[in-house]
């Protein structure tokens, strides 16, 4: 399984509210006119608080669960 | 008939077993409609409009309540069947929702279409009756689920079910998990962590690593 990922951002359910941005703890995420972006993806730490809040349902933080053994 | 739409119904396990002539008449009737990713295909409540047979894709069949909040009652994908049961109720309105989780390709019967198969082929009124069978099973350990054991218990079974799958399993939201354990997700959230704590599960970035299936198997009757 990959270690390192980012949330998925859907930009078409993207309302621009930029709750996101706002609710990062790491300041991972800045507003575009297009909509958010990564701007600091390393600081990124996929606490889900972005997902969380995201009035439109437009962020997705999945999970892959496994067996510690096979990873 | 097109002999397309033959291939393309072979491909549905419910007709694994039926004759040819079965599935002439069952091809001269179907119409093929493809769903983009998150379309709508049922809305609960509405009058059934057909049966659906699943040609590529995944499915999945909900139920709201009145705060909107999500219960997932199957996902269904290819070769599999959803809205058999309406059309033989003399309401026929839809159970549930249904929704395409990527895209869809299915091959829909209309409610007439369906019964008048059902009274003229006995080998697809069995099918019919085989799938009726395992839904009822798998409905009636949903209740037992959701009556009888607790979330904890819920969620521990469903990380040893996605595990034991490997990489058949999908990547799961926490949103997405408390939906289909009928729980909601800071229940989940807290629960992942409380066995994170407990060393049974390691939760990190992307992944959920399952440690200790002892301990697990454990909670899971609980």
């Amino acid at each position: 399984m990959s270690d390192w990922t980012l949330p998925v951002i859907d930009l078409t359910k993207c309302n621009r509210c930029g709750v996101c941005v706002q609710i990062c703890p790491t300041r991972a995420l800045a507003l575009t006119p297009q909509g958010p972006i990564f701007e600091n993806p390393d600081a990124c730490s996929y606490c889900t608080e972005c997902e969380k809040m995201c009035p439109q349902g437009a962020i997705a933080c999945p999970f892959q669960i496994g067996w510690a053994s096979e990873s | 008939m097109p002999s397309q739409t033959i291939t393309d119904l072979r491909q549905v396990n419910l007709f694994a077993g039926l004759s040819d002539a079965t599935l002439q008449q069952i091809a001269a009737r179907v119409i093929q409609r493809t769903y983009p990713a998150g379309d709508a295909i049922l809305q609960d409540g509405d009058p059934c409009s057909g049966v659906y047979f699943i040609l590529s894709g995944q499915v999945r069949i909900y139920r709201l309540n009145a705060d909107g909040r999500e219960q997932v009652l199957v996902r269904m994908g290819a070769g599999q069947a959803f809205n058999t049961v309406p059309p033989l109720q003399s309401q026929a309105c839809n159970h549930s929702y249904a929704s395409a989780e990527g895209e869809v390709s299915a091959a829909i019967l209309r409610n007439v279409d369906y019964v008048e198969l059902l009274q003229t082929c006995p080998d697809f009124a069995l099918t019919i009756l085989h799938d009726f069978a395992d839904r009822l099973d798998h409905l009636t350990n949903l209740v037992e689920d959701l009556g009888l054991r607790s979330v904890r218990a819920r969620l521990a079974r469903f990380l040893i079910e996605q595990a034991d799958a490997g990489t058949l399993s999908r990547g799961w939201t926490q949103d997405e998990i408390a939906a289909h354990l009928g729980t909601v997700r800071d229940m989940v959230s807290r629960t992942l962590r409380v066995f994170n704590d407990a060393g049974l599960i390691r939760s990190q970035r992307q992944s959920i690593l399952l440690l200790d299936r002892g301990g697990l198997e454990q909670e899971a009757k609980m």
